[in-house]
């Protein structure tokens, strides 16, 4: 490992970053309580955003130096797709997996699953389809929390898994992560996609039944980003080398049980998530619980940190999201676009830079096959990554 | 002459504070503005949005709600809106820097009568130019699409018939009015029938 007297000192050691209300925004505020940013000489200030528009928003005019994004958002904001066109990268993957899938009590029992505690993800697309069936006249609304996420992507893959066109069969809304159980209480919407606390805060409320976790429907898919603006990056590259070296220290020390409780008591405070510790535990620990009175399950996947090379940002995914995007946009790019994006924008090469500083290994290719294995599997002597498997094939 | 003959921009204040709300919307109606519907925050927002259809969206910076109007502008099948976003929060270099990315449209401070006007009448300038020129794109993509039919179709038929480039035209074009069809949907119905049967030249591995 590199002592921090061999790096570069940083341009910039006083930093804002931008996270939001999520569970998988521990690295960030576990890096920051641990001291890892200061043992990397860096003064962050977390900053806690209402939307995922905002955070975007501070990134691109520099009122953020980074922050905590979608998988999605580096290339659908260089491509300009949202709201604003700005050239936004990475070099380190945050998370992997870590939604989950939610359907309102009352849909859920006309589901006629019976009592089983936890049927597949399919069983339970499939059984939504023959709902929609029955009483076409009863329309559905689902929720997810942006257009450009893994929750809108998660879900339109489970819903087309059960033979259920996403954008015909039902109607997909966008809402903040805050108002879903609201509005699954109040009837507003039906199911939604979401990131935790949220699946585990309508569960432990009685309301909603989970169908299906983001990881049944995608296998480690990746979920946040660090996301630095490209011409950040290039005037501050120290800074973000130590910034990556600080979260992927972070990242290996929640893969440890006992620090995971431990985030979920930190999580939990006012300046940070604000909720109680009971609804941050069950995706922090792993011990999910699907419907309330059920016994929780143990799923090691359920939100993964470290893992598999979680923090590697590979292209593979990149096009994947990004082909997605387009895809939902109804504007489809050619090749040579979407793999000038992905090069652009997910920086495989910057998360080996850092790992070379950590003295771990990492992957020595940039993409990866994907939906091809059920299994953890070895990519190369050494590197062990995850399954890799999508619902319906 | 005092008569407008342009109806009323109509406007939706999206605001969690009621004070600043109401002091917002009188200065608004005494800006020409109609206001149609005034409302907290945004559980059922999008369909207050369907129902009142709004010419734009007044909100606060930092409401959460901002992804959800985001949402409406970029999956089409909703109805996009205008949004202009106003702050509280005195940060004249943020606002500076947005407004310069092209962000949105920002009002400093609240809503101050001289600046609303022409700042929402510019933002529903700038929203319906984005607007056409997507419809533009769309527009000159499906005619691309189109010419590229046509012109298989008639490489087929001269293929098929042993004609002429002008003859492939002039029959495509007798049977588009014959069967009383656009050029591009009998030159799809032409490749659909006569591809599969050229078998030496048409044929491709998959």
């Amino acid at each position: 490992m590199t002592s921090n007297s061999q790096l570069a000192p940083p341009e910039k050691a006083a930093i804002s970053v931008g996270f939001m209300r999520l569970t998988d925004s521990a690295p960030l505020i576990m890096a920051l309580e641990g001291g890892t940013f200061a043992r990397h000489g860096l003064d962050v200030t977390l900053v806690r955003e209402v939307s995922w528009a905002n955070l975007r928003d501070k990134l691109v005019v520099g009122k953020l130096d980074a922050a905590h994004l979608l998988s999605p958002l580096p290339m659908m904001t260089t491509l300009g797709a949202g709201g604003i066109r700005a050239n936004l990268l990475t070099g380190l993957s945050l998370s992997l997996n870590g939604n989950a899938l939610t359907l309102a009590s009352a849909l859920w029992d006309q589901l006629g699953l019976g009592d089983a505690s936890r049927p597949a993800a399919l069983a339970t697309a499939r059984a939504l389809k023959g709902r929609l069936e029955r009483e076409p006249g009863q329309p559905l609304t689902f929720a997810t929390v942006h257009a450009f996420s893994t929750h809108s992507f998660q879900l339109r893959l489970w819903l087309k898994a059960g033979g259920i066109d996403p954008d015909r069969d039902v109607r997909i809304i966008v809402l903040p992560p805050e108002q879903m159980c609201d509005s699954l209480a109040r009837g507003i919407i039906d199911g939604f996609c979401v990131g935790e606390p949220w699946n585990s805060v309508a569960v432990q409320q009685g309301i909603g039944v989970v169908a299906a976790t983001g990881h049944d429907i995608w296998n480690n898919a990746p979920e946040k980003v660090l996301g630095v603006t490209e011409h950040w990056h290039n005037h501050h590259p120290a800074t973000h080398l130590r910034l990556r070296l600080a979260l992927m220290e972070a990242c290996r020390e929640l893969a440890e049980p006992a620090r995971r409780r431990e985030a979920a008591e930190v999580l939990s405070d006012p300046r940070y998530l604000d909720l109680p510790v009971r609804v941050l535990v069950p995706s922090l620990t792993g011990e999910f619980g699907f419907a309330k009175n059920q016994p929780p399950r143990w799923l090691a996947d359920f939100l993964v940190f470290h893992r598999y090379q979680a923090g590697f940002p590979w292209r593979s995914h990149a096009q994947w999201l990004l082909r997605e995007g387009c895809a939902m946009l109804g504007k489809p790019v050619g090749d040579d676009v979407c793999q000038a994006l992905v090069q652009r924008c997910y920086r495989p090469d910057l998360y080996r830079e850092a790992a070379r500083h950590l003295g771990i290994a990492s992957p020595s290719r940039d993409a990866k096959e994907e939906n091809r294995h059920a299994a953890p599997w070895e990519f190369e002597p050494g590197i062990t990554l995850g399954p890799d498997l999508m619902i319906g094939g | 002459m005092t008569a407008e003959i342009a109806p009323a921009v109509r406007v939706m204040l999206v605001d969690d504070n009621p004070a600043r709300a109401a002091m917002v919307e009188e200065r608004l109606w005494g800006c020409g503005f109609e206001v149609s519907l005034v409302i907290p925050s945004a559980a059922g927002l999008l369909f207050q949005i369907e129902r009142i259809r709004p010419d734009v969206v007044l909100i606060d910076l930092e409401s959460p709600d901002r992804d959800v109007l985001e949402s409406l502008a970029i999956i089409s099948h909703h109805n996009p809106t205008p949004v202009v976003m106003f702050t509280q929060e005195d940060d004249p270099d943020y606002i500076r820097q947005a407004v310069t990315a092209g962000i949105s449209t920002y009002l400093v401070g609240g809503i101050n009568p001289d600046q609303v006007k022409p700042i929402i009448d510019v933002a529903i300038a700038q929203f319906r130019a984005f607007q056409s020129l997507r419809d533009e794109l769309h527009s000159t993509r499906v005619q691309l699409e189109e010419r590229k039919l046509i012109e298989q179709a008639k490489g087929l038929l001269m293929a098929h018939q042993k004609i002429g480039e002008d003859d492939a035209h002039r029959l495509l074009t007798k049977l588009a009015m014959d069967t009383n069809q656009r050029l591009p949907a009998v030159a799809k119905t032409v490749l659909a029938t006569l591809s599969p049967k050229t078998s030496d030249k048409g044929k491709r591995s998959t």
